[in-house]
């Protein structure tokens, strides 16, 4: 017997809302969460960079407790944001039920605030590290804190794959149980890279954008770093039924592949494959009410290579779904990405509204499709698809359809 | 009295959560609140204000079949010396 895998709770830590309803709020009114920041690291040295951080939510981290308190930044967001999933989800984990409940949080990167303080003491001024870096630093914290907290003790671990990660964690998820490895999960991934030794090294990358992130505008130049965290509760959607939860959606689909060519320059062959495979199976009766989230990092390659995969799975349907880049609000969460617009998909479907796509200035030739640009467009969807293309060509697409 | 008692205590002090009066060392170890992070944490501060190399195994149960915060004392200091 099939087993299906649905949505049940959401959360979500953003540079433009810092739970679900002042996500959705801000996604829709078209919040900008980028802002022109410096970021220091010891005495002397300092950077300054258009970058989406996540303000206010100190009190919130201060009430997680003692242990979190000692956690980097990246284990803390992730655990507001399953806090908020798990609270959305109604969901009540006891003995049984929590054997059989799986964490997997991803994060491209891990706890960079905590080695960056470590280092910057240990070669710059001859101090040891705190002895709790590891616990910090290590990619599984944000599961591991998870597992511990409510008591989830089925497959925890994480995964990372760049810019893919929470696209990724969630598909895996879904696979985990559908094969009966578990009957819930909480499924997402956080980053907290606003750091001087983060974003100096992005910047030497020569991607970063010098004023915001203009998705598919062809006066884009780049992409600005975010931080925060998207966390789901997804489960077997038979055990959801009897406990009468609000299913949200249900996952209807999942691709993954890698191009095979190249660290850097995205492929459209890639993106679209994976794509196709996400949508195997899937009836698509109206192209119009297909809502896509992109990629859309806002550099000059992604872009009209999303496009052009989107066009070449959709064909003249291409012309009818509307297809935005959030990140134009919320910046690029690197890891986290998937994770918060996986829930951006969810929301369009749930409430047949597409966010838009901001600081959308000129149309590119080469970027041809419907980017709701500026201003969100209402519309029946029946379909959300969340892109997710990694550097180093690993690509990761998520689709969800009501139930 | 070892020479480590006076940080020492002091230390302890920052930790333990479950006390309401400052740790002595007939404070009984169970007494403290302090959890596996907090260990790890003394023994760093313990090296760090004292300049001195605690030879200790965090895979190990540091308390062993310590009683009270005096035990702990004890040992460290025996650690110390070593």
């Amino acid at each position: 017997m099939s087993r299906n895998v649905v949505v049940t709770g959401m959360g979500v830590v953003s540079p433009i809302g810092a739970d679900l309803g002042a996500y959705w709020q801000g996604l829709t009114s078209g919040k900008n969460g980028i802002v022109t920041r410096e970021f220091t690291l010891g005495d002397d040295l300092s950077l300054t960079v258009p970058s989406a951080p996540v303000d206010d939510v100190e009190e919130r981290i201060n009430g997680l407790g003692r242990v979190l308190l000692r956690a980097d930044r990246f284990s803390q967001l992730a655990v507001l944001a399953a806090d908020e999933a798990i609270e959305n989800a109604g969901l009540e984990l006891d003995e049984q039920l929590g054997a059989r409940t799986a964490c997997i949080i991803g994060t491209g990167i891990g706890g960079q605030a905590t080695l960056d303080v470590g280092y910057e003491q240990m070669l710059r001024r001859g101090k040891r590290p705190h002895p709790l870096s590891i616990l910090k630093v290590i990619t599984n914290a944000p599961a591991s804190h998870m597992s511990i907290r409510y008591g989830a003790r089925g497959p925890a671990f994480a995964i990372s794959s760049a810019c893919a990660t929470g696209a990724h964690s969630i598909g895996v998820c879904a696979d985990l149980i559908r094969g009966g490895s578990a009957d819930v999960a909480l499924a997402g991934a956080s980053e907290a890279v606003l750091t001087f030794g983060a974003l100096t090294t992005w910047k030497a990358m020569h991607i970063l954008a010098t004023e915001t992130c203009r998705p598919f505008s062809k006066n884009r130049n780049g992409l600005v770093i975010g931080e925060g965290a998207g966390v789901l509760v997804l489960e077997e959607e038979e055990r959801a039924r009897k406990r009468g939860a609000n299913i949200l959606a249900r996952l209807v689909g999942f691709g993954m592949n890698a191009d095979g060519k190249d660290m850097i320059n995205p492929e459209v062959d890639g993106a679209a494959g994976a794509i196709k495979l996400a949508l195997d199976g899937v009836q698509i009766n109206d192209p119009s009410a297909v809502y896509i989230n992109a990629h859309g990092t806002g550099t000059l390659m992604n872009d009209p290579t999303e496009t052009k995969a989107v066009r070449s799975v959709f064909g003249a349907g291409a012309d009818d779904l509307v297809m935005s880049s959030t990140k134009s609000m919320h910046g690029h969460l690197l890891g986290a990405a998937g994770g918060i617009e996986t829930i951006a998909s969810i929301l369009a479907l749930n409430n047949n509204v597409a966010p838009p796509t901001m600081n959308y200035d000129e149309p590119d030739p080469e970027c041809d499709l419907n980017y709701a640009p500026n201003e969100a467009v209402e519309r029946n969807i029946d379909l959300a698809i969340s892109n997710s293309f990694a550097f180093g060509g690993l690509n990761a697409v998520v689709a969800f359809q009501k139930v | 009295m070892a020479d480590i008692e006076k940080p020492l205590l002091e230390i302890i002090k920052d930790h333990a959560v479950g006390l309401t009066e400052a740790p002595t060392r007939e404070t009984p170890i169970a007494d403290l609140g302090i959890d596996s992070f907090s260990i790890v944490e003394i023994i760093y501060e313990v090296e760090e204000k004292l300049g001195v190399e605690v030879p200790f195994n965090a895979n190990e149960n540091p308390f062993g079949d310590m009683k009270s915060v005096g035990d702990l004392i004890d040992a460290l200091d025996a650690l110390i010396k070593k």
